[in-house]
């Protein structure tokens, strides 16, 4: 069994009445891992974390638990937790209580309980709080505590639904990296489910791109954001240039793409267009770079500046480009770089190969 | 809002205060009066209409009667009515509205005309006028309130609530008894005032199902069928300071509660 993955969707199809909000999803997650599901709302994300969870059925496919199918198991027989997204502290018992609930359920000993309780709560630093009542915390210590009841029981995998969300900009960084590292420190296997691009690139081992009840992409974060396979997980994450044009062919993992006239070079996700079809390729505005001559890197045209904003560490920029019908590209350079290019001077805008994905629509 | 309307608005409401308060005032006030006349003027006062009162057995076991009904009944519409509440609320099924309608029917049901077709319907069952009959009857009346109240609390518990103790590994039994239950106390509470209150001044359900033993109500008619006299004055003021006091009371825990959680 141990070669079993932790977690295994095998062809999971929900539907609600007519929409199907959940469409043929397969999916392993390995121990240990920290997976964010990643989408818009209503892409099919907190469906799956409810199915994970117990509180729906798949119309169709199994979820497999170390091996185990589980599928048809109500919350309450699985050894799954979670932290939901209005926290559902229980308001009538203390932090204390709230820990204690689901070991109590579990038939541990009182003494067992509650050295189990102090181990939790110096964990995650509440054990000053713990005869307090959840209306008498603020809302990163409701956060903690949610996190403390569903960690509680050692689960196997801890459902997050979103638990950021009610939290206030700043405090949402902070207990970002609290996450992350009280992940690492237990080595447990985090599902964590938002539609905050910055929240899952920040913490995940791995993003599932969700989109319509399908997955889009599935990788490692830095792959998502260099490397979108398709127009959606390029859009949704993070900023970018989108570069229309048509598919000249591929050479190994290398697509060309001729946009305007200009010959450009990325890299080719399975999947492509054939050669002649119109296609769409994505580049990050920090992966341009600006020279006074032609530079040797794989992509290079002549633009001129059309517009500058100022953003404190960087500037960003508009470029018209003269040889390609004018369209623009925005790129991020330093505020000293930005502020010296003038638009009375065309300027050289270059970037690689593996800066540039081609994408699948 | 101009100085005019300010005006007819105190006035408005001045008058309707008098109207609640009057009467009531002019009760009281003439249980305090010593002479068996009622009406003024007053020329001296007396307590000895409460000392009689409170040393007539007949009132003071009728009194404990009432009390024990309300208390029974309160006890019986609080079990039926939560239970109806607890399958009612957040469900949809077939014939949901109808059954939700028959629960609030009783409410609605002139009183004399349930009290008739309870009495028809105890000696039918052969069920002796009494206690029990009484019980009966005011159980099942006061049943829609419970419901009302309950759901209404019940609406705003946070389905997460439950979702979270059953993850937790409760199962539906024991999220109900350890989740929702104590989300409903407040509404119990109050919903359990109300009742005892309704059954205590109910007349009409007392008196078609009543034995030989009359509730406080009947007795205070019986004793106006023989006249008027400042007697029944200070039994009715020592039942509404009592029922005020509760009341008052019953509201003011519930809103608390209700702000707690």
């Amino acid at each position: 069994m141990s070669n079993a993955p932790l977690v295994r969707l095998d062809g999971i199809t929900k539907r609600f009445g007519d929409t199907v909000a959940l469409s043929e999803l397969s999916l392993d997650i390995a121990e240990g891992e920290f997976v964010t599901f990643l989408g818009p709302s209503g892409c099919g994300k907190s469906t799956t974390l409810r199915i994970l969870g117990g509180f729906e059925q798949p119309t169709n496919g199994k979820v497999l638990l170390r091996g185990e199918d589980v599928t048809r198991r109500p919350p309450e027989k699985r050894n799954v937790n979670m932290v939901f997204q209005d926290y559902a502290l229980f308001p009538h018992m203390t932090v204390r209580q709230n820990i204690g609930f689901g070991l109590e359920l579990k038939g541990m000993g009182k003494t067992e309980i509650r050295a189990r309780q102090d181990e939790i709560m110096s964990f995650l630093e509440l054990d000053a709080f713990g005869d307090r009542y959840p209306a008498q915390l603020s809302g990163g210590q409701r956060q903690r505590v949610a996190l403390a009841r569903a960690l509680a029981p050692d689960p196997a995998l801890l459902l997050l639904d979103e638990p950021l969300g009610a939290l206030d900009a700043k405090l949402r960084g902070q207990v970002q990296q609290e996450l992350k590292s009280i992940q690492r420190r237990t080595h447990k296997t985090f599902f964590f489910v938002t539609h905050d691009q910055e929240e899952a690139l920040t913490m995940s081992d791995r993003i599932v791109v969700m989109n319509k009840g399908k997955v889009e992409q599935d990788g490692t974060p830095e792959e998502l954001y260099f490397q979108p396979a398709t127009r959606f997980v390029a859009e949704f994450i993070g900023e970018t240039n989108l570069l229309h044009g048509e598919l000249r062919g591929t050479e190994g993992d290398t697509a060309v793409m001729d946009w305007f006239g200009q010959t450009l070079r990325g890299t080719a996700p399975a999947g492509l267009p054939v050669a002649g079809q119109p296609v769409t390729a994505s580049v990050r505005l920090e992966r341009l770079g600006f020279h006074a001559a032609r530079p040797e890197t794989a992509n290079a045209v002549q633009g001129r500046v059309t517009g500058k904003t100022f953003l404190g560490s960087r500037m960003a920029l508009d470029i018209a480009v003269e040889q390609a019908q004018g369209a623009t590209l925005r790129a991020y350079t330093d505020a000293g770089t930005g502020q010296a290019l003038s638009g009375d001077v065309p300027v050289w805008i270059g970037w690689d190969e593996a800066s540039m994905a081609i994408l699948r629509d | 809002m101009n100085r005019r309307n300010r005006i007819l608005l105190s006035c408005v409401y001045w008058a309707f205060v008098a109207y609640v308060f009057v009467p009531l005032i002019l009760m009281v006030l003439m249980g305090f009066k010593d002479s068996k006349f009622i009406g003024f003027p007053i020329r001296s006062y007396t307590l000895d209409w409460y000392m009689g009162v409170f040393e007539d057995a007949e009132t003071i076991s009728a009194f404990l009667y009432s009390v024990a009904i309300a208390v029974l009944s309160t006890i019986g519409s609080i079990i039926v009515g939560t239970w109806i509440a607890v399958l009612l609320e957040g469900r949809k099924f077939w014939g949901r509205a109808v059954i939700f309608g028959m629960t609030i029917l009783p409410a609605l049901i002139p009183g004399i005309i349930s009290a008739i077709a309870f009495r028809i319907y105890a000696r039918y069952l052969g069920i002796e006028p009494g206690m029990g009959a009484i019980v009966w009857a005011h159980a099942v009346h006061n049943v829609p309130f419970v419901v009302l109240v309950v759901m209404a609390r019940l609406s705003t518990l946070p389905k997460s609530q439950i979702e979270a103790a059953r993850d937790l590994g409760a199962d539906p039994l024991i999220a109900f008894l350890r989740i929702t239950f104590p989300y409903l106390v407040p509404a119990i509470m109050g919903a359990s005032i109300f009742c005892l209150l309704l059954s205590f001044d109910d007349f009409v359900r007392s008196f078609f199902l009543g034995g030989y033993e009359p509730t406080l109500p009947v007795l205070i008619f019986a004793k106006l069928k023989s006249g008027m006299s400042p007697e029944i004055n200070a039994i009715a003021t020592a039942a509404l300071l009592l029922t005020a006091v509760i009341g008052v009371w019953a509201e003011r825990f519930t809103r608390r509660m209700n702000k707690d959680s």
